[in-house]
């Protein structure tokens, strides 16, 4: 398709309708959000689906987004009591995920945007995990550090502007922090998703018992990488911890293990984070993705920020996990930012870069 | 995707190598990278913590490939593209698969040609992909808190790799150690 991108929207006085799509992993979002007004957010997943495989399935994700793109478009337009008619611009989640869950949403979005005749942009899903908290606890300050932690991403964003400014400071060199979780679960013998699990069993235990290791945190791994985090070694310390019990016969408490991972886990992004902070001179920290659910996390974020002197916002909980109010959230942003739309040839990215919130049509 | 007869494949002897380190295992990964080309497929074998993410770091870092070569575990197959006009590599996490049908779904057939494709828990699956694979089995020694490091284990099948010389790959990573 070779198309000219389509004028951004120049009205101010009525802030423009966005259609945000989310469909990167396993959650298929539709959401309409007029400014920084959140009017419907639907989200279906195919969660239960992959529970018997013990994790996404690409092949059964991509078929579930598209079989719940539509009746999610339809609820969402309903909620919102407005038409597709009313729709002025559309905003998908074009990358960073799963190919085949992204071109779903990607192709539904171009659909719509051609159809209506109105702006396509591709936006950047992890950005959106912080661009959602605008709608919650309103208007960013004019720099602030955003820490987006999941199943998928453990990463640090220095976000000057929302929509045209954001640095990828630091990110996670091997497992995603919920990925940890996740194993340890396993581990543990707990059910997948293992990370509420670990959650609940470490609110038992003493996060102290054990001296779990922080990855990159000390000497030359710390100067090389002061942002970016490791949570590997941690889980390998977990399995050797657990298997020197099993061979010896030792007793040992399955909950202090869980607390003092927790501890070891939370203790690594709170401390990095706080250190980008104040080295960056930012004084508000946003949290966001499905892993800021986790209870040691918000508990040691809060304790520390409130020492540090840095305002935390985090979303509620539905806001923290993939949904779409978080794409139109970035995608409204982007239009008041007046930036160009994306090209209707736009192509999903499965590995896009954190510093792009949004894919800007190619250079003249 | 075809499924063949993998009874008929030569198989090599195992040539092992002692890692000491993460560097080791990072070491070992740059070693293979030096003799990998487009078609190829390495499977690695190991429990949790074995290594298998650390030595695909050595490898991707060797290849010159673009992105963070982080553990694929959650989105299954990640596609590091080249930077340096080389092969791609296809970075696939196998744990969760549950059968050949899955695999299939995957279209790695589609990247094998023009990519090295290194899969994690491929064993007894993946093999499937290719009549010809490097195996490489990491062990962690276990029942011991402390780190004793890993021991891995090289084993070539089919004619692609009938005149490389594992020992001499394997040798590399002793060197490097001393």
């Amino acid at each position: 398709m070779s198309q000219p991108p389509v004028q951004p929207l120049v009205d101010p006085s009525v802030p423009p309708l966005v259609l945000g799509i989310e469909s990167t992993c396993d959650e298929t979002g539709v959401a309409l959000v007029r400014g920084r007004e959140l009017l419907a957010d639907v989200t279906a997943s195919s969660m239960d689906e992959h529970a018997r495989y013990g994790g996404i399935v690409p092949e059964v994700a991509s078929r579930a987004h598209l079989e719940a793109l539509l009746p999610s478009l339809e609820a969402a337009l309903a909620s919102a009591e407005v038409t597709l008619a009313d729709v002025d611009a559309i905003a998908v989640a074009s990358g960073p995920g799963l190919v085949g869950s992204l071109t779903v949403g990607t192709a539904g979005a171009k659909a719509l945007a051609l159809g209506l005749g109105v702006p396509l942009y591709g936006v950047n899903h992890v950005v959106g995990h912080a661009a959602v908290d605008e709608l919650v606890h309103g208007p960013f300050p004019e720099r602030f550090l955003a820490l987006v932690v999941s199943g998928g991403h453990s990463s640090l964003l220095l976000v000057r502007d929302i929509a045209t400014d954001v640095v990828e400071l630091g990110q996670t060199l091997d497992d995603a922090a919920g990925e940890a979780f996740d194993k340890v679960g396993r581990l543990l013998g707990l059910p997948y998703p293992g990370g509420p699990h670990v959650d609940r069993l470490a609110r038992e235990g003493d996060p102290t018992a054990i001296p779990f290791p922080r990855g990159l945190s000390k000497g030359r791994e710390l100067l090389r990488h002061p942002y970016d985090f490791s949570f590997s070694g941690l889980k390998t310390s977990v399995a050797r911890y657990l298997e020197a019990r099993e061979a010896s016969g030792e007793p040992f408490s399955r909950a202090d293990v869980a607390a003092s991972f927790s501890e070891a886990v939370a203790d690594v992004l709170v401390t990095k984070t706080l250190r980008a902070c104040e080295e960056h001179g930012a004084d508000t920290l946003v949290v966001g993705g499905g892993f800021s659910a986790n209870s040691r996390l918000r508990e040691l974020a809060a304790e520390r920020c409130a020492q540090a002197g840095v305002e935390l916002r985090i979303p509620p909980i539905r806001y923290c996990t993939d949904n779409g109010a978080m794409i139109a959230a970035l995608g409204s942003a982007v239009v008041r930012a007046g930036l160009p739309s994306s090209p209707l040839d736009l192509a999903v990215d499965s590995q896009m870069s954190l510093s792009v919130p949004v894919v800007l049509p190619p250079a003249e | 995707m075809t499924t063949r007869d993998t009874t008929q494949q030569a198989a090599g002897d195992p040539v092992h190598v002692q890692l000491p380190s993460a560097a080791a295992t990072r070491a070992l990964g740059e070693a293979l990278a030096a003799e990998l080309r487009a078609g190829d497929l390495v499977l690695l074998v190991g429990d949790l913590g074995a290594g298998k993410t650390t030595l695909t770091q050595g490898l991707g870092a060797a290849l010159g490939v673009r992105g963070q070569v982080a553990s694929p575990t959650f989105v299954i197959a990640r596609e590091h593209p080249s930077t340096v006009g080389g092969p791609a590599l296809v970075h696939v996490d196998a744990y969760r698969l549950g059968g050949l049908a899955e695999l299939d779904a995957l279209d790695l057939d589609s990247t094998l040609e023009e990519s090295v494709t290194v899969v994690e828990w491929g064993g007894g699956l993946a093999e499937a992909l290719a009549e010809d694979r490097l195996e490489v089995t990491l062990d962690r020694a276990r029942g011991a808190e402390e780190d004793s490091g890993r021991r891995a284990g090289l084993r070539a099948v089919g004619p692609r790799w009938a005149d490389v010389d594992l020992a001499a790959i394997v040798a590399v990573v002793d060197e490097g150690e001393r």
